[in-house]
């Protein structure tokens, strides 16, 4: 039988902890205020375009909040857009780069700190792209009738381990500061329904493509290694912790020289969307785009603009200057923001761009605005 | 009746005048219920496309009510058939195992559709159900209950000839997936099934001309609570 099963993201949230952080009150709650590492960060700040981020830190740097509670708010933001409680959930999968505790699975613990009842759940683990890994598996299931009702949240909360503590007893190279002075702490959610929303737009989802180009490609964004190759011994859970720590293992790391190969590849995936005619380039009303610096955004949108002449910056929409760059959480605080300032229109597409450099993996979604089934005014 | 037979099928080789009378006579209660069922509101809401969510929901806790008491009253129907019956009774015994589990699939459709198993569990039946399930405990009491032959004719032929009709119309309306309709699409199989199995003993020779009557009754009525059961929805 032939089905019509479709998924609809029907709430949004977000949850960026404590005030807004400028530029100059980084280096406040991350330390390195000598005068080198500062030189090193105005430079990284300028290529990146960031101009205000948030940290779960006080401003003497101690950690305010857990990632767990960054997620479960995103998640109550969600929840409360689209007017349903934690109970009404049937699955829940979470996206982070790192948890706070080793074991159990983050989302064991956000589904044990939101409550609700009885739920399937997923870790996506992974670097930004995770987000799209953990709303393909609720999409999934939602499409198939297992659940009518799921959420995804991403959520990062990078800050604490990149402040000067991390970054002494060895040389920290351009490497582990490109990302130290990008990375910032945020969540965000969306409620995924095999409905519509009766009163509001929701948005469909009509494909999600995920594709790894590991076999190609050497390892780019990484933490407890040593260089950019795994070997038996030489792990973070191999060495002494002291020993660990001393060579720098807990800092996230970038192979700064391997980001040009990661843009081309991601358009390179982006014109085979294309190609195969996903992607209807006469059709594609709105673009969100997860890169880390706005150089990346050049690029991007040059590459788009080739397949669509027509693409203006109207279209295109991004909230990294002022939200940060919250790995697998930006997706959804860029979605987040452009649904709840009223950007989309019925019948408008919408696509979906994460590539993650961890290890050249990209993902890509669809979404078709979609009007609410009841007028407005009636009652859910 | 040309019309009839085209409903139900003939018999396999019509070579049984009794028996064919009497699928002659079940086809034209058949027709009756399908004049009945064509004025059940959510029937014409689903027809019509304008059926929602909320009609589909109310349809399965409705049915649920009485779905439950379905291998109970089967149940209860084997254990007044005597010796003399013995092929009725291994029949209704195998029927009754084969529907005991069907309020599962419903419940499973129910909760996937955002549904509440305890609400759901908590409900009560419609006037019709009250009505459809008094007389059918009522007439498995009876011995030799042979008239509920009639019964099932009309409550499998719905599951066989109707629910996956339904349950293409709701997912082609409500964007509904597989396991959202799996209690009407099951019952395709299960009660196409049960139809053959049954029309074999309704041509054996086994129906004398009273208990054909007795059948042809037992139709009639269980096809008119059937209906009413769908028009009175949480009633």
């Amino acid at each position: 039988m032939t089905t019509t099963a479709s998924a609809y993201l029907t709430g949004f949230g977000r949850y960026l902890p404590g005030p807004p952080v400028d530029n100059d009150g980084m280096a406040a709650r991350l330390g390195g205020d000598d005068a080198v590492t500062a030189r090193i960060r105005r430079s990284i700040l300028q290529s990146n375009g960031i101009k205000q981020r948030h940290y779960a830190l006080d401003e003497q740097g101690e950690p305010t909040e857990l990632n767990e509670e960054l997620a479960v708010k995103a998640l109550t933001a969600a929840l409360e857009d689209r007017g349903i409680r934690p109970t009404d959930l049937r699955m829940l999968a979470t996206a982070t780069t790192m948890g706070d505790v080793l074991v159990p699975g983050f989302a064991n613990m956000v589904h044990g700190r939101l409550g609700g009842g009885p739920m399937q759940l997923l870790s996506a683990s992974g670097v930004c792209a995770s987000s799209m890994a953990a709303l393909d598996a609720v999409v999934s299931k939602v499409r198939l009738g297992d659940h009518p009702r799921g959420a995804v949240v991403a959520s990062e909360l990078p800050s604490r381990s990149l402040r000067q503590r991390r970054y002494e007893g060895f040389r920290a190279g351009m490497d582990a500061h490109f990302l130290r002075w990008m990375l910032s702490d945020g969540a965000g959610a969306v409620v995924v329904e095999f409905q519509p929303h009766p009163t509001r737009l929701s948005l469909r989802v009509d494909w999600i493509r995920q594709v790894s180009l590991a076999h190609d490609h050497a390892v780019c964004m990484r933490a407890g290694m040593s260089g950019d190759e795994t070997h038996v011994g030489g792990t973070w859970q191999d060495v002494a912790v002291p020993d660990a720590q001393a060579a720098g293992m807990f800092v996230l790391r970038q192979d700064v020289g391997m980001l040009d190969d990661l843009a081309q590849a991601g358009i390179a995936q982006f014109e085979e969307l294309v190609d195969t005619g996903l992607v209807d380039v006469r059709h594609l009303d709105h673009v969100i785009c997860h890169y880390s610096t706005n150089v990346f955004r050049d690029v991007a949108f040059d590459a788009l603009r080739r397949r669509i002449p027509s693409l203006d910056t109207d279209r295109w929409f991004s909230n990294l200057e002022t939200r940060g760059n919250t790995g697998s959480a930006s997706i959804f605080i860029a979605l987040e923001e452009a649904v709840r300032t009223g950007r989309f229109q019925p019948g408008e597409t919408v696509l979906l761009a994460v590539p993650e450099s961890g290890r050249f993996s990209f993902a890509f979604a669809q979404l078709t605005v979609v009007a609410p089934t009841r007028p407005q005014g009636a009652s859910s | 009746m040309t019309s009839a037979t085209s409903t139900v099928p003939s018999t396999a080789d019509g070579t049984d005048p009794a028996g064919a009378s009497l699928l002659e006579r079940l086809g034209e209660v058949w027709l009756e219920l399908e004049d009945h069922l064509a004025k059940v509101p959510v029937l014409q809401r689903l027809d019509d496309g304008t059926v929602t969510l909320e009609d589909y929901m109310r349809l399965l806790f409705n049915l649920r009510q009485q779905v439950i008491d379905g291998s109970l009253w089967i149940a209860r129907a084997a254990s007044n058939f005597d010796i003399d019956h013995f092929e009725l009774r291994a029949a209704a015994i195998k029927h009754a195992e084969e529907e005991h589990r069907d309020h599962f699939l419903l419940e499973a459709d129910y909760v996937a559709l955002g549904g509440s198993r305890q609400e759901l569990r908590a409900g009560r039946k419609n006037v019709g159900s009250e009505a459809l399930s008094g007389y059918l405990f009522t007439y498995a009491s009876r011995p030799n209950p042979a008239g509920l032959l009639g019964a099932m004719f009309i409550i499998e032929g719905l599951g066989a000839r109707r629910a996956a009709q339904w349950a293409a119309r709701f997912q082609e309306v409500l964007g509904l997936a597989d396991n959202q309709v799996h209690f009407m699409t099951y019952h395709q199989e299960a009660d196409g099934a049960h139809t053959g199995d049954m029309e074999a003993i309704l041509t054996s020779g086994l129906i004398d001309e009273a208990t054909a009557d007795e059948i042809v009754r037992c139709a009639q009525v269980v096809a008119r609570l059937y209906a009413l059961q769908l028009e009175e929805l949480d009633r």
